[in-house]
């Protein structure tokens, strides 16, 4: 039997190898499909909470990400077969003139690990497109993310643009070196996170 | 004291009539000179007299080339997008070493004949004709992890770490020796002192740290030592648990972002480190009044203790209200290390 606790410690350490086994093993084995995801869940939890604590850096924690990533593209058919969904449908992007995405790319990846369906438009991202991608894939979640005080006014911006375009159901979480809690109330926002394990707490709170 | 006066004495242990004062100008210092961020980043001119303005404005103590990461990798041929009026920008998802095979044929460019470079050596030899020796010159470099970043893209080189270690190794080789002759262009060109931004090292934890990164600091460090400059490491970002190596790397400054503590680093890296920060740039510098701006630098100045130098976390943002950022200038001339 496929020990679902060793499963969760590859992917801690970042054994992409070893998760993928793992998780064919649990497949083949009929463990159920919810058990496996809850083990990879709970393993991407525990990284991000030593990513807070500074236990572990961003290296570590990419890839424990990418390992996660492995083991997700093998379970995923199966969470399908059996009607599992995605805890939510999640956009995000480094908004309009800020092409600096390692932040955007830690928080896909804890969001993709908190079992979140993220689509991921990528760096330099125009209002219109956000407002594009929430609708089309009637996402309930967004995240802006600025590095720069230069690219700040465009999460407000962004913000404004899903705002008026009548979707305020979806939550946005704004996050980036230079923005602050302050920030993200000023602009109407309705969440900051200030790394990329707290992007899943907050997301979690919001929805 | 002028300001070159002061600094150099104050990094040799004299005594010094004020606290030296050293905040990061970039984009607010575009903007009080009234150019457009492009232009500055691109026009040693531009930059220069933005530079000599603001310093002379705000009795800053030195003047300094830095404008953008992207002057290096450009001049390697990485694609860097350009804009209007904020910092050009590497494009990580056409990074050039996006395949390693790559660096066995890179070359360091020449820094003189250089397109980004070239124009960061001329800023360094007018800065000499213009300021003489009221200013101390600053030029600045990539360290060799963040530039490694830059050329294979930040993203990559994380997990090169685990990958492909050797890879990693010779890449911080060819950044080490970029940095190396780009530095010693600046310095013949009339640099006092060379500023070293190895902002992806603060990524890491404290083992790749110690085991990739810190021997090619340390080995820039005493080059540019070797060159007659003085040298100032700059690490954006939280460096909490890589404070015990940057403080053993000899450098004559250390930068600390506002997330860093000056009384943690002050005690892991000793009495006589000279330590620069660090109060938040955004929350406190730019969102502050100058009374709330003046109490937080005491507060710094208090856990760094009298070996401490004046300025923010990192760069001075764009909008920082004139009044905060002369708090500071304030408080540097009117207190005694």
């Amino acid at each position: 039997m496929p020990d679902l606790h060793e499963l969760g410690e590859a992917i801690k350490r970042g054994d992409r190898d070893t998760a993928a086994a793992l998780t064919k093993a649990a497949i083949e084995t009929k463990i159920p499909a919810q058990e496996i995801l809850d083990a990879m869940v709970g393993a991407m939890d525990i990284v991000g909470q030593r990513f807070q604590k500074n236990e572990i850096f961003v290296p570590e924690m990419l890839i424990a990400a990418r390992a996660m990533k492995e083991a997700m593209g093998l379970l995923e058919p199966i969470l399908v077969e059996a009607g599992i969904t995605p805890v939510a449908k999640a956009v995000i992007g480094t908004v309009e003139g800020d092409l600096h995405d390692i932040g955007k790319n830690l928080v896909a990846m804890m969001w993709k690990g908190a079992n979140f369906d993220v689509i991921d438009l990528g760096t330099n991202v125009s209002p219109q497109k956000f407002v594009d991608a929430v609708r089309t894939n009637n996402a309930q979640l967004v995240g802006l993310s600025a590095l720069l005080t230069t690219t700040m006014p465009a999460i407000k911006k962004t913000v404004d643009a899903i705002k008026g375009a009548g979707l305020d159901v979806t939550k946005i979480v704004i996050g980036g070196a230079p923005v602050t809690q302050e920030y993200a109330n000023e602009v109407g926002a309705d969440g900051y996170a200030p790394d990329a394990a707290s992007a899943v707490d907050v997301a979690r709170s919001l929805l | 004291m002028n300001g070159r006066q002061r600094l150099l004495a104050f990094l040799r242990g004299e005594p010094v009539d004020s606290l030296p004062l050293m905040p990061i100008t970039m984009m607010f210092a575009a903007d009080h000179a009234g150019v457009k961020y492009g232009e500055y980043a691109t026009d040693y001119r531009a930059l220069v007299a933005g530079q000599i303005a603001l310093a002379d404005a705000y009795d800053v103590d030195y003047v300094s080339c830095i404008s953008d990461p992207a002057r290096e990798a450009a001049d390697c041929g990485a694609r860097v997008a350009m804009f209007d009026d904020q910092p050009p920008a590497i494009v990580e998802t056409d990074a050039l070493l996006a395949d390693k095979a790559r660096l066995a044929s890179l070359e360091p460019p020449d820094p003189h004949t250089g397109r980004r470079m070239a124009d960061r050596v001329r800023a360094a030899a007018l800065f000499r004709q213009q300021v003489g020796d009221r200013k101390l010159i600053e030029g600045w470099i990539e360290g060799p992890c963040a530039e490694a970043a830059d050329l294979r893209g930040i993203n990559t080189l994380m997990l090169d770490f685990f990958d492909d270690p050797d890879f990693v190794h010779q890449l911080f080789e060819f950044t080490l020796q970029l940095g190396m002759r780009f530095a010693r262009a600046q310095v013949e060109a009339g640099a006092d002192l060379v500023g070293v931004g190895d902002a992806a090292a603060s990524l890491v934890g404290p083992e790749f740290y110690q085991q990739f990164v810190w021997p090619y600091e340390r080995r820039l460090v005493q080059a540019l030592h070797d060159m007659g400059a003085l040298v100032r490491l700059h690490i954006c970002g939280n460096t909490g648990a890589i404070l015990g190596g940057m403080g053993q790397l000899g450098c004559d400054i250390v930068d600390l972002d506002f997330m860093v503590s000056l009384a943690d680093a002050r005690r892991v890296m000793g009495p006589q480190q000279v330590l620069l920060g660090n109060i938040d740039p955004v929350r406190v510098l730019r969102g502050g009044t100058p009374e709330s701006i003046r109490a937080a630098i005491a507060q710094c100045h208090r856990d760094a203790g009298p070996r401490y130098i004046v300025g923010a976390g990192c760069e001075v943002p764009r909008a920082t209200a004139p009044a905060n950022l002369r708090a500071l200038t304030e408080y540097a001339r009117a207190t005694a290390p």
